[in-house]
């Protein structure tokens, strides 16, 4: 089981480590939508339409870096939910044809490096105290896993768009964890100092 | 009247129309019913029997005809409908199609009914974008037509199957449809057609495959119970997930893997089995049926294990797992590998589970599995056991196969060849050699390591008979001996030598039965060419046997060997025949040596050495011999002898040559050696050209000679005339007494009167006497003579006799004497005083004119009537002799010739003056060519 590289550079915090596996993470997910695009040959010029599936139940800009942390993290559960929901449809149908190319390599890469992701935003979370009152049971994201329509090209059409969540949510946790990272490593100048 | 007949008319009518055509009845009388999946729409309505009617569809937006005809339809006396089926090109929910029928007889035709319409989904309460069919399952090669529905208020972009842009039929307002003909099979998760529109995106899949082409079902029991049943896939469906193929095996459902081979376990025997494969393409059915006893398929037997292991034979022993078997009949195969040999021993019993494995080699690991199978009614093998293996135990080895090679009268090797591990019967530890000499000499034993090859024999003498004993030692047992007498030293050169060639891999060798031969022939073999180091190999043939192959794989290409043939018997060993050969015949490697050329007059010998054995390589057939161009070979002959080693080359003109000879075998010719040779005049030829020669000048001499001697006379007046008899005065000194030569009475000087030129002296010309001197003195001047004139005056007699100076000698007759061809003698007159004075007198007047005998200037007032004072007083004339005085005429007289030259030898000519007179410049530009021409001047 892959799992996020500490033998990173010494000293390099918990934040830095999250955001290299998210931005690592978010790569793969433009992979793995490359891959499927290729595979269904659908056209790389018109994604399909609809809202998103993933939404955060509260948002607010005024949130700390940390909250909006924590609330990615929900987006991103979510997601991971919908991506094992995405496999079992893939294999139920047998749509790689029962072996395992690059697709499914990559796929399920991804599926574990949301695992690590989720693990380690979690720890870091909980490292920190910046958070507030938010656990982990909260209720903070929705996501939808039904179909719209009937049929193959039905499923195949909700599948890209959970391909487009990951990658939005990798994208965007990035940058979260990113002003984490800048936040906590200031607060740790000025404690230094 | 009229009124009431076209009532009865109209009645009349009105019955037939209702009895014959029925009027089309209301519209909601049509009734329209559409299976989506076929395209097909049901067209029913109420008619009282079967008839013909004109159906007409059209898309109901466009009002566009798809269907117009004239068709018969099917009438359902129960319910009394006629029905018509038709198929539409394109999904049915495309586009709303209406539909309208009238009835037609031959005589009449019905009023269309009105349309009845089934809508498609581009109705405007399906507002969003829609593609149709969905999932649609098809065979490959087929064509399907896909339609796309863009949404209310949205446009139409394009339509792709598989990202490749299709051509758009447009249907109806929102409607477009496309056709995709001969479809090639999908991937596994479909093939997808993609609708664009301004807004929107949607699209369908469609799964392209085959039906099922399963095969070959079969069931057997492995426990004499339960069914094991079998079946192969065929071709690849293409088609996965839940539009895989689905099994049924006598209707119950079973699992399938993806592998070629499916096996499904049944828990109790059927006597027949029906397996069906479906899937949306179709179906196959697959039956088989047998009684249980005829389908039995062994397990592979248990617990497989050797027992009573010895040195030939062995026990095998398993087990079955099911109490079945006890009783069943079973044939049983046991394979056996040892060294990668197998071999396969088939046992049969009722519940066999025990076999004896006789004929095995000791000290030999074995390999072995065990498969059964039914006795009665087989079926088929079983499984195989899982392999064991066991060692057999050791044995007495072999008796090794021995040969004696004898390398000289006295030396020799006792060869042995290893013992096989087949025959070694366990680990061979060394060999034993005895020999056995004669009772005297005793014997001895040494014991080499299983390593050793051969044994040094050494021999005290070549006629007192040895035999070799050699016997192997393994680690357990000996071996019995293996006995051989030592056979004589024969040379590889004392007997006739065979060839012989391979064929079809080997050497066949044949010989006749001989009476030594009575335990049997060896037949060795050796590289002809080796030394002491030899490797021997040989060959034993039974008694009786008179023919062996030699097999040539392991023998090099190009080496020449020599086979011995030895026929054994009580006696010993005695050579009977021998051959050489090559296992493969090369080109000789090697050129001939030593060529050479030697040049015999015109021809040229070539000589050359043999080549080496070892570099022949073949056997050599002969030689062929080039002459050697810029480039090129031209052959010039074939030798086939190849004991003759020269040739000659002849009739060649004198050049340069090269000469290449080239040996060859059967496998072709060598490089070739080549020899230059420059063809010069040979010695016998320069000694003849010498002796030629010096015939030749012999003979010219000679022919000269004889000339000369013939024509001695003129020989003599043109090369040697008589000196004239000078005219001596009568005051001749006393000095000149020593000379008592007279000169001849005949002797006489005739002055020759010329035409003289102003300052130009006169000639004085002497008449010549005969060689013989048979002339006289007074005898005529002969005018008639060959010699030209100027030869005959070169001896002057001066009237005037004076005294000659000695120096007067050194300007003339010195001059003359110091002419190598001029010898002019003179007696006792040399001295003159007269030629002494005119000649110091001279010197300053006449220089550089030849003057032997120059006239003195008192020579000049001698009284001469045809001479002209001035002539001579110039001295420019030739003048020879001119010591000697012109003298009166009885200077005649015999006694006047004392004191005269005895002779003049010259061959050079006297030249006059070029500055003398014409007359003599005339008389000497003829006398030359006259000479030459052999014509006399007159």
């Amino acid at each position: 089981m892959e799992g996020p590289s500490d033998a990173g550079v010494p000293g390099r915090s918990a934040a830095a480590k999250a955001l290299d596996l998210a931005r690592l993470l978010h790569g793969e997910c433009a992979r793995l939508l490359d891959l499927f695009r290729e595979r269904e040959s659908f056209p790389a010029d018109h994604d399909p339409e609809g809202g998103r599936l993933v939404s955060l139940g509260r948002w607010s800009d005024d949130m700390s870096a940390a909250e909006q942390v924590w609330h990615h993290r929900c987006a991103l559960r979510k997601c991971l939910g919908l991506l094992e929901l995405l496999i079992a449809r893939e294999e139920e149908e047998e749509m790689g044809g029962g072996d395992e190319g690059e697709y499914e390599a990559v796929r399920r890469a991804v599926r574990e490096r949301l695992g690590h992701l989720l693990f380690s935003t979690a720890a870091l979370l909980d490292d920190g105290d910046d958070v507030g009152d938010l656990s982990p049971q909260h209720d903070c994201a929705e996501g939808r896993d039904e179909v719209e329509g009937s049929g193959s090209f039905a499923m195949k059409l909700w599948m890209y768009k959970v391909l487009l969540e990951l990658i939005h949510w990798t994208g965007s946790t990035s940058k979260v964890l990113c002003e984490l990272h800048s936040e906590r490593e200031a607060k740790q100048e000025q404690t230094d100092l | 009247m009229y009124i009431w007949l076209s009532w009865v008319m109209l009645v009349t009518l009105q019955v037939r129309k209702g009895l014959c055509l029925e009027d089309f009845p209301l519209s909601q009388a049509i009734k329209l019913e559409k299976d989506l999946d076929s395209h097909t729409l049901y067209i029913k309505w109420r008619c009282a029997h079967p008839g013909l009617y004109d159906v007409e569809i059209y898309r109901t937006e466009f009002m566009e005809s798809v269907f117009n005809e004239t068709v018969e339809a099917r009438w359902d006396k129960n319910n009394g409908l006629c029905q018509w089926t038709w198929t539409s090109q394109f999904p049915l929910e495309c586009t709303s199609h209406s539909v309208r029928i009238r009835s037609r007889d031959p005589l009449h035709v019905g009023e269309w009914s009105p349309s009845s319409i089934t809508e498609g989904k581009d109705i405007p309460n399906n507002s969003k974008i829609q593609v149709y069919p969905q999932d649609k399952v098809v065979l490959v090669g087929s064509s399907t037509s896909f339609c796309c529905i863009v949404g209310e208020g949205d446009d139409f972009v394009k339509m792709m199957y598989e990202n490749r842009n299709e051509r758009e039929l447009r249907l109806s307002r929102r409607s477009y449809a496309i056709t995709r003909t001969n479809q090639s099979a999908s991937r596994p998760s479909g093939n997808n057609v993609v609708c664009s529109s301004r807004e929107a995106m949607y699209g369908a899949t469609i799964f392209v495959g085959y039906p099922p082409g399963d095969y070959d079902l079969t069931c057997d029991t492995r426990d004499l119970e339960s069914a094991e049943c079998q079946w192969k896939v065929g071709r690849d469906t293409r088609l996965y997930g839940r539009r895989k193929t689905r099994y049924t095996l006598n209707g119950r459902n079973v699992s399938s893997s993806r592998k070629q081979i499916q096996t499904i376990q049944v828990g109790k025997w059927e006597s027949s089995w029906i397996l069906v494969a479906e899937n949306p393409l179709g179906n196959v059915e697959l039956r088989d049926s047998a009684q249980l006893t005829d389908r039995v398929h062994p397990v592979a037997p248990g617990d497989l294990k050797a027992g009573n292991v010895n040195a030939w034979n062995v026990t095998l022993e398993w087990t079955w797992p099911f109490p079945t078997y006890k009783d069943l009949p079973l044939i049983c195969q046991v394979q056996i590998t040892a060294n990668a040999h197998s071999d396969m021993r088939n046992f049969s019993r009722p519940g066999l589970s025990q076999v004896s494995l006789l004929d095995l080699q000791p000290y030999e690991t074995y390999r072995v599995i065990v498969r059964c199978g039914s006795q009665n009614n087989f079926w088929k093998w079983g499984d195989w056991s899982p392999q064991i293996s066991f060692q057999t135990k050791m044995d007495r080895p072999e008796v090794p196969d021995i040969w004696i090679w004898m390398k000289s009268a006295n030396a020799g090797f006792v060869l042995w060849k290893p013992l096989s591990r087949s025959e070694s019967h366990g680990v061979i530890t060394g060999y034993e050699v005895t020999q056995e000499r004669a009772p005297e000499d005793g014997q001895w034993t040494y014991v080499y390591p299983m390593s050793q090859r051969n044994a040094t024999l050494i021999l005290q003498d070549n006629s007192s008979q040895s035999v070799v004993y050699v016997r192997a030692k393994n680690s357990e047992f000996h071996s019995n001996y293996s006995r051989l007498a030592v056979p004589k030293y024969w040379p590889d050169t004392e007997d006739p030598v065979y060839e012989v060639a391979v064929r079809d891999g080997g050497f066949d060798l044949s010989w006749p039965a001989s009476a030594n031969g009575t335990l049997g022939y060896v037949v060795e073999w050796v590289n002809t060419a080796c030394g002491l180091d030899c490797t021997v190999d040989w060959l034993k043939v039974p008694d009786g046997n008179t023919s062996a192959k030699i097999p040539s794989r392991d023998l090099i290409a190009g080496v020449r060997y020599t086979f011995s043939l030895f026929g054994l018997s009580d006696e010993g060993c005695e050579l009977l025949q021998r051959w050489h050969g090559y296992s493969k015949e090369m080109v000789p490697a090697q050129s001939v040596l030593n060529l050479e050329a030697n040049q015999y007059k015109s021809n040229v010998q070539l000589t050359w050495g043999k080549i080496p054995c070892t570099s022949q390589r073949g056997f050599v057939r002969g030689y062929n011999i080039y002459l050697v161009h810029i480039s090129s070979l031209r052959f010039l002959t074939n030798i086939t002898d190849p004991n003759v080693m020269s040739y000659t080359v002849k009739k060649l003109s004198l050049s340069s040559y090269k000469f290449t000879v080239k040996a060859y075998t059967d496998a072709g010719e060598d490089g070739g050696a080549t020899v230059s040779v420059n063809l010069g005049p040979y010695s016998d030829f320069l000694i003849v050209e010498i002796l030629v020669s010096l015939g030749s000048m012999s003979l010219f001499f000679a022919l000269i000679a004889g000339v000369c001697y013939k024509k001695r006379n003129w020989v003599k007046k043109a090369f040697y005339p008589d000196i004239p008899e000078p005219k001596l005065p009568d005051e001749w000194t006393a000095t000149q007494a020593p000379l008592e030569v007279k000169p001849s009475p005949h002797s006489m000087v005739q002055i020759m009167e010329r035409q003289w030129d102003s300052g130009k002296g006169g000639l004085c010309t002497v008449p010549e006497n005969d060689e013989d001197g048979s002339g006289t003195g007074n005898e005529p001047m002969d005018t008639d003579s060959d010699e030209p004139p100027l030869l005959q005056y070169y001896n002057q007699v001066v009237s005037n006799s004076s005294e000659v100076h000695p120096g007067s000698d050194s300007s003339s007759s010195t001059s003359s004497l110091a002419s190598a061809n001029t010898d002019v003698t003179y007696t006792g007159i040399q001295i003159s005083g007269c030629c002494y004075n005119a000649a110091t007198e001279e010197s300053a007047e006449c220089p550089g004119s030849y003057r032997p005998q120059m006239l003195s200037e008192g020579c000049q007032e001698e009284p001469q009537a045809d001479l002209e004072s001035p002539g001579l007083a110039s001295f420019g004339g030739y003048r020879p002799q001119c010591s000697w005085k012109v003298d009166s005429a009885e200077a005649l007289s015999f006694d006047s010739s004392v004191g005269s030259p005895t002779s003049v030898n010259s061959t050079q000519f006297l030249i006059p003056d070029v500055s003398t007179e014409d007359s003599r410049n005339t008389s000497t530009s003829k006398w030359f060519p006259s000479f030459l021409s052999g014509k006399t001047m007159k």
